[in-house]
């Protein structure tokens, strides 16, 4: 497991010196917060101010765009560039390059998702007890965790010139439908419900109006992790032979 | 390089190995020993298996039938328990961090690691350690991937065409390092395309071809096997069923008066030509090269096989 945790810090490091990572998962969500939130005549959705829907959708467009189109694109290049190959070269377990990817992934996750929190409380006033700031944090967090695993399962599945289309596309129908860029309403809430961007919003503004989180949220999420987890597993295992 | 003696158990063994895709037997019935302190050449055109049988030994693929045992266990674990350093063609490097952090990194799992100076120092790159590994050209990043294979300290080196983009500068240093972990006690099987590579390198090849072991032995007795000299000469009329006859001929080649032998003994082969009466001019007696013996031992093998074996011929040449 420490080996395996080397490989992580290694992973993180790198991350953070790359510009287009961090320009995407950390400064694209505090800009619009800064920038978009200002302009919306809204006062409010989800039953809570729009200033703190925006605050959850944001947090969680950076922690989900930085967990999934990054990763697919790296873990596809690095797939056909051969690092997989000499990482199984090692005395590395097997799993631990895909572990090191998702812990890496849930680490570089942690500063975008605290920095628009943090701008939701002192820009846009947003004011909660210490536990829900938390509980809101671990909702998203849980949330980068599903995308870290279809991160996975497309780097696996997509070569590296298929992978940024396939990863583009289910992060704009994920983020468009789930509600992220803004609040759903009508026939596309009723399709949004299913996806499990549309409940982590709704469990953070679910945590800020009431407290609570409904079961439904939980149950999608869940069940999107579960489905991305089982896809990320066949895709590993379908291509051991050919790295 | 001479023969090294042989140690008692070998360290690797295949066993009736192969590995099937589809309708093409990528390995094919495939038996062999590795000693320890052996240098030994996997050579062959394109597609002739090495790199299959090497991914196989390295437990990246699982051959379809046989067994293959290192070090008294199955490959997987060999590999696992860091006896075994390996250089891949098709081994990628992680993009974004310098040299020296990757080969650190990559020292930390080995179970028997080698202090990081030193491995930088032994895959001249000590000089790079501090630049990005993206950046690097390709011989550079040819001498990382060695580094990552010497990190610890394995009892077996695999390395897969390791000199491909490589100068000829570069290629003897690269031999001269190698031949320093040989005379730690390590094992070296390689795989090359390279004949003379494969002549100067190693103290025994196994020359492959369409996934089957063809020969095996030391440089001399691979140049021995496919006839060693080549005789050539003119001669008026000449017939073939008896030229065919003569001692010792490995291959025969006529065109109009001018013929040309393979021979196993060309003492034996002229002696017979002329006691039986013939009276041929300009004849030339040379040695042959292990290019020729090589292309000589797989023809003869393609010859044998059906329509497919012209291709795999024309790629021989091309890969020569």
């Amino acid at each position: 497991m420490n080996d395996t945790l080397a490989l992580a810090a290694a992973e993180v490091r790198r991350l953070g010196r790359n510009k287009r990572y961090s320009i995407f998962s950390v400064a694209l969500p505090v800009v619009l917060y800064l920038v978009v939130a200002p302009q919306v005549k809204q006062a409010s959705a989800y039953g809570v101010s729009y200033a703190a829907y925006y605050m959850v959708a944001m947090a969680s467009i950076g922690a989900f765009s930085g967990a999934l189109t990054g990763n697919a694109q790296r873990i596809s290049q690095e797939r056909k560039d051969g690092w997989i190959r000499q990482l199984r070269l090692t005395s590395l377990p097997a799993n631990a390059y895909v572990l090191a990817k998702v812990i890496a992934s849930m680490v570089t996750t942690i500063p975008s998702v605290a920095i628009v929190l943090v701008l939701g409380r002192f820009y846009g006033g947003v004011h909660l007890a210490a536990w829900k700031w938390l509980a809101i944090a671990g909702v998203i967090w849980l949330g980068a965790l599903t995308f870290a695993a279809l991160a996975v399962a497309i780097g696996y599945r997509f070569a590296p010139d298929t992978v940024q289309p396939v990863a583009m596309l289910v992060y704009f129908v994920m983020s468009i439908l789930g509600g992220l860029w803004f609040a759903l309403a009508g026939w596309m809430q009723k399709v949004g419900q299913g996806l499990p961007t549309y409940q982590i919003t709704r469990a953070g503004t679910g945590l800020i109006s009431g407290g609570t989180v409904s079961m439904t949220s939980i149950g999608v999420i869940l069940a999107w992790l579960a489905a991305f987890t089982l896809l990320a597993v066949l895709a590993v295992r379908s291509t051991a032979e050919t790295l | 390089m001479s023969p090294r003696p042989a140690g008692p158990a070998p360290v690797v063994s295949f066993e009736d190995v192969s590995k099937v895709y589809g309708r093409l037997r990528a390995v094919d019935g495939l038996s062999l020993q590795l000693r320890r302190g052996e240098t030994v050449a996997f050579l062959g055109p394109n597609g002739a298996g090495k790199s299959t049988s090497l991914d196989m030994l390295l437990a990246l693929r699982k051959p379809t039938s046989g067994r293959i045992r290192m070090f008294g266990s199955d490959p997987y674990h060999a590999v696992k328990s860091g006896r075994v350093g390996a250089m891949l063609q098709s081994g990628g490097l992680m993009p974004g961090v310098t040299v020296r952090e990757l080969v650190t990194l990559v020292t930390g799992f080995h179970p028997r690691p080698l202090p990081v100076d030193q491995t930088l120092r032994r895959a001249g790159i000590t000089g790079i350690a501090g630049r990005r590994v993206d950046k690097l050209s390709g011989g550079q990043t040819q001498r990382v991937r060695f580094a990552l294979a010497i990190v610890g300290d394995s009892d077996l080196i695999v390395l897969d065409e390791p000199t491909t983009a490589m100068d000829v500068e570069s290629r003897q240093a690269f031999w001269a390092n190698m031949n320093a972990e040989v005379a730690r006690g390590r094992t070296l099987p390689f795989a090359t395309h390279y004949l003379e590579e494969a002549d100067q390198a190693a103290d025994r090849i196994l020359v492959l071809n369409q996934g089957r072991l063809l020969a095996d032995g030391t440089p001399a007795q691979i140049k021995a096997r496919a006839g060693a000299k080549r005789i050539s000469f003119r001669l008026d009329h000449p017939d073939e069923p008896t030229l065919r006859r003569l001692p010792a001929l490995v291959h025969l080649e006529l065109r109009n008066d001018l013929v040309q032998i393979q021979s196993a003994d060309s003492d034996r082969t002229l002696y017979a030509l002329l006691n039986a009466g013939y009276r041929p001019r300009e004849i030339e007696v040379s040695s042959l090269g292990l290019e020729q013996a090589f292309l000589a031992i797989t023809a003869a093998d393609n010859d044998h096989t059906a329509a497919s074996a012209q291709a795999t011929y024309a790629h021989a040449g091309e890969a020569i």
